[in-house]
């Protein structure tokens, strides 16, 4: 399987998820990433990112039945898949070290 | 309960239909109702946050922007990630889905296409030569040789000849007589005689080609008449009104299309004929050219000859071909005692062939020949087009991979390839339908040469020939390099750097395949244009046996109805031929009824007095000119032994001709002619007619006939009976400078003994030789100019390999030479590869050729269909055309500077 890039956005998405507990539906992932971006996000750009995350084997998704009986609505719920977990320490291991050092270089330009 | 439940939050969002419009357009129902969900309780959750006003407004911006955003992502995936639908959508089956990919790999083809203009438009103007050069003679071949004529029951039609191995000669009143009367195997038969008469309008008399035909003509082949009606029993009757019935083209040309026209006379030759009908546009190819048909009221026979008609017959239903063969045998057993004093051709008998066989038999040889050539043409076009897009496969490989990379599966690979060439091919179609056009355009021209030409044009069969031919022709230049494009390892391409996956060896071998297909096609092509030039330039160079230069003939057909007198006959001719001798600028003038080298009006038999023809032989017949006296001078034909003719051979003379010196030797091969003795045209109580002269060879029937004797015989002695047949007599006049220039004052020659004659076919003899030579002369040059195209394309093919074989071993040839390796050494090594191909393509070839090229031996003149002199010429050719080809890249590869290569590694 080759390896596939992550977008900035997909990568905020994926964060927003594991930082829902690993399964968010796109309502609750719009607020967390509004809430931790400070800007409007648009519902079309989360719906985007995360059909793309679950066709790079990085989300799977259910449908709610609980949901349609509370809310009269359907829900997807999307989960992190292991590979995703597994990618994602590695993207923060590796930033780590690439920002190790740098920091106070950033402050000074 | 639940499905309203369920609906409920998506309804209640406040979108504009266009909105709801472009989301039900653009997602699956399952994520529709997903979405509206999400943005319902979106929507909710900021009416209680900011207020309903402010969630409004959030919802129009998401509004705007959702449609965009999932296009983009559309676009974004059908591009990157080919081939791999969505887990749901796979669920889901899409079926616009292939649609879609199909149109955006249409897209994408078109625009790349478009970046390579150079190679699109080689692609598109040789495969649109071929594809249209084909579907013109695929077309003429389905309508001329395979579609039934236009008559009714075409089938049952047939020609009745006299069959006279290698003969097959026309009918005589006689014969025909006989015919009607006795036989029971033909519902109708009928007969006609093809006629020209002058039709006088006024001051202006126009020469109009036509037909005498019996009343059963038009009933026979089942044609209805367009206005008017056509002829019945009683006119055909002797002193019956003269009626006549007018083509179409006749009619609107002269008579203004006028439906009032029908019931008014006409004049034809002199005499008033009441048009009683019009035929419609397209009638059948027996009346193509033809302007009118009058009733052919032929006087009761004398003897068994003369043999001008054609006997036409409609079998019944249920009798073979076999039996009324069997029946007309028997016709004419029992008609020959009859006829016996003027006729002893016993061996002749009475044979019958297929209409459409009569009218298009010669042409089938012909057509295949240029079909084969097309054929071959658009073959090497598929080939090269196949080897241009298999270089452009190779040059795409790493863009082939990272697609495969990405996850686009073989066949989505192979759709995208194919829907490069459908475009390529969609292309060439439009090209070929052009070119299609032009080509029926042109057919259209030549109506008067090519049977059912007429019926030749934009119809249902030619666009279904089209669209096969194209169909084929993709198959050919499409699948191959598509199936090779879309093969290959992803490593190799990704690894490779600019060389790809599909620059793999099965791909450089399919290249190579292809332009030994090239030359193994176009050496058959090349092998036949050398044969047919071969050919072309032996008739070009055939003596015709007089001085052409200067030499003007023009024709004057007397009305027999106004000229029945034969002293008449004579004062005009004597008339007309001493006014235009006393012409200024005219050397000489002579009257004749043929013209060289091959309109023989008149074909006759004879039977020596030395050498009889024995029982149940058939009696020598050659072409029997009618000549007044100065036209062996006019001519310029040398007298050989004996004398020319002279004034004093008039009919009340002993009947004499002069023979030419073939005639001599066939007949008496080491010994003189002069004084021999025969009766002609099966006559066996007239007067012997006796050999006076005996002069040069002068072709009549034909260039590429062999010279089998001609009889000269004088013009006086036959004028009447020419004038009854409506026979044209020429004027040949030898002009002291350009022949051209007399033609005015010959017309007024003409015209002051009879302002109602036309004067017509007016040629130099220059433009008669020319016209014997137009067929085999337009045949090579078509052939030929595909052959070029062929060799041409063949020379690109081989030339584009090697170059490219020399790119790709760049760094090779460069350690090799840093190593010692001398230039010269490189040089013969790349060439020794092309070569190679060329080669093994030209025996290919050459052995294919020896068998094709006899399928032509008809066609060829004084050439052998394996001739080795074409055939070594040609690989020649070839050879040292390729040799120059392979030489350019050869050179490059020797010219690679060795340091500069290992200074780039």
């Amino acid at each position: 399987m080759p390896r596939e890039t992550l977008g900035e956005f997909e990568h905020q998405v994926l964060l927003a998820i594991l930082r829902l507990g690993g399964e968010a539906y796109s309502v609750s992932l719009v607020l967390e990433l509004e809430e931790r971006s400070g800007r409007e996000i648009s519902q079309a750009a989360v719906f985007i990112a995360l059909r793309r995350l679950e066709d790079k084997g990085l989300l799977t998704s259910r449908l709610d039945d609980h949901a349609v009986e509370a809310t009269g609505r359907v829900r997807r719920y999307f989960k992190l898949t292991p590979e995703a977990l597994r990618r994602m320490k590695e993207m923060r291991k590796t930033l780590v070290r690439l920002w190790k050092g740098v920091e106070p270089l950033l402050d000074e330009t | 309960m639940r499905a309203e439940q369920r609906s409920r939050p998506e309804t209640r969002l406040p979108l504009s239909l266009l909105s709801r419009g472009l989301l039900w357009l653009l997602l699956e129902a399952e994520d529709r109702r997903t979405v509206l969900g999400d943005l319902w309780e979106l929507y909710e959750h900021r009416c209680i946050r900011d207020g309903e006003r402010a969630a409004r407004a959030w919802l129009r911006r998401q509004m705007a922007s959702f449609p965009l955003r999932l296009m983009a992502d559309r676009l974004w995936r059908m591009s990157l990630q080919p081939g791999r639908p969505r887990e749901a959508e796979t669920q889901a089956g899409r079926s616009e889905e292939p649609m879609q990919n199909l149109f955006r790999d249409l897209r994408h083809s078109l625009r790349s296409l478009t970046r390579t203009p150079g190679l699109t438009a080689t692609i598109l103007l040789t495969v649109g030569l071929g594809i249209g050069a084909t579907t013109v003679i695929s077309g003429v071949i389905h309508a001329v040789l395979l579609q039934p004529l236009p008559y009714t029951d075409s089938t049952e039609l047939v020609r009745i000849y006299t069959d006279s191995p290698p003969h097959r000669w026309n009918f005589s009143v006689a014969d025909y007589l006989a015919l009607k009367e006795q036989q029971t195997s033909f519902s109708l038969v009928a007969a006609y005689q093809n006629q020209v008469m002058t039709f006088n309008r006024g001051e202006v008399a126009e020469r109009v080609d036509g037909k005498l035909v019996t009343w059963s003509y038009f009933p026979l082949l089942g044609l209805t008449p367009l206005q008017g009606r056509l002829f019945v029993e009683s006119d055909d009757v002797p002193g019956a009104e003269p009626t006549v019935v007018v083509s179409h083209s006749f009619w609107s040309r002269f008579l203004g299309g006028d439906p009032a026209s029908v019931g008014q006379t006409i004049r034809l030759d002199g005499t008033s004929y009441t048009l009683i009908g019009v035929l419609p546009p397209t009638a059948g190819p027996l009346e193509q050219s033809k302007d009118f048909y009058a009733p052919a009221r032929w006087a009761p026979p004398e003897r068994k000859g003369p043999f001008f008609i054609k006997a036409l017959g409609r079998l019944k239903p249920g009798i073979d071909r076999a039996a009324a063969t069997a029946e007309l045998q028997a016709i004419d057993r029992r008609l020959f005692p009859v006829w016996k004093a003027s006729y002893q051709d016993e061996k002749a008998t009475w044979g019958i062939v297929d209409l459409k066989e009569y009218l298009v038999g010669d042409l089938g040889s012909t057509l295949v020949i240029v079909l084969g050539a097309v054929g071959f043409l658009l073959l090497i076009t598929c080939a090269n087009a196949a080897n241009l897009l298999l270089a452009r496969a190779a040059q795409r490989s790493r863009e082939m991979a990272v697609r495969s990379a990405l996850g686009a599966s073989r066949g989505r690979l192979l759709q995208h390839l194919l829907s490069e060439s459908l475009l390529l091919a969609l292309g060439a179609a439009a090209v070929g339908a052009a070119i299609t056009s032009a080509g029926l355009g042109a057919l259209h021209t030549v109506a008067d040469y090519l049977p059912r030409a007429r019926e030749i044009g934009w119809d249902g069969s030619v666009v279904w020939l089209l669209v096969g031919i194209t169909g084929g022709s993709l198959l050919i230049f499409g699948l191959i390099p598509s199936l090779q494009g879309a093969r290959g390892s992803i490593e190799a391409a990704l690894r490779s750097g600019s060389r790809g996956a599909t620059d793999s060896v099965g791909s450089r071998r399919l290249q190579r395949a292809l332009v030994v297909l090239q030359f193994a096609v176009a050496t058959p092509l090349l092998i036949g244009a050398g044969l047919l030039i071969g050919s072309l330039a032996r008739l070009q160079r055939v003596d015709v046996g007089f001085d052409t230069h200067n030499l003007l003939t023009a024709g004057v057909v007397l009305p027999s109805a106004t000229y029945s007198d034969e002293g008449r006959v004579r004062a005009f001719w004597t008339g007309a031929l001493s006014r235009i001798q006393a012409l200024p600028g005219v050397r000489g003038a002579a009257l004749m009824d043929s013209r060289p080298p091959n309109e023989t009006s008149n074909i006759n038999n004879f039977d020596l007095a030395d050498k009889p023809t024995l029982p149940g032989e058939s009696q020598p017949a050659v072409p029997w000119v009618s000549v007044s006296p100065d036209a062996f001078d006019v001519l310029g034909l040398r007298l050989l032994s004996g004398r020319k003719l002279n004034e004093t051979d008039r009919d009340d003379a002993p009947p004499v001709v002069v023979v030419d010196r073939a005639w001599a030797k066939r007949f008496f091969p080491g010994e003189d002619a002069v004084g021999r003795r025969f009766h002609d045209g099966g006559c066996t109580d007239c007067p012997w007619t006796t050999v006076v002269g005996v002069v040069e060879d002068v072709r009549f029937s034909g260039l590429d006939q062999p010279l089998e004797g001609t009889v000269y015989s004088p013009l006086s002695q036959s004028l009447g009976w020419i004038t009854r047949m409506n026979g044209t007599v020429y004027f040949a006049v030898r002009a002291s400078g350009d022949p051209l220039s007399l033609v005015p004052s010959i017309r007024q020659a003409v015209h002051e003994l009879d302002p109602g004659l036309a004067v017509t076919a007016v040629a130099t003899a220059d433009e008669l030789v020319a016209g014997a030579l137009d067929t085999p002369r337009t045949l090579t040059l078509l052939v030929a100019s595909f052959a070029a195209v062929a060799l041409m394309l063949s020379l690109v093919g081989v030339y584009g390999v090697m170059s490219y074989f020399v790119q790709r071993h760049t760094k090779d040839i460069g350690i090799r030479l840093a190593l010692g390796g001398q230039p010269a050494q490189v040089l013969g090594l790349v060439v020794k590869q092309g070569m190679r191909l060329v080669s093994l393509g030209l025996i290919l070839g050459v052995a294919a050729a020896l068998v094709l090229t006899r399928l032509m031996a008809s066609l060829l003149f004084e050439v052998g269909a394996t001739d080795p002199s074409t055939f070594l010429g040609v690989s020649a050719g070839l050879l040292g055309t390729s040799l120059i080809a392979c030489f350019v890249p050869a050179r490059r590869a020797s010219g690679v500077d060795p340091a500069r290569i290992l200074r780039e590694e």
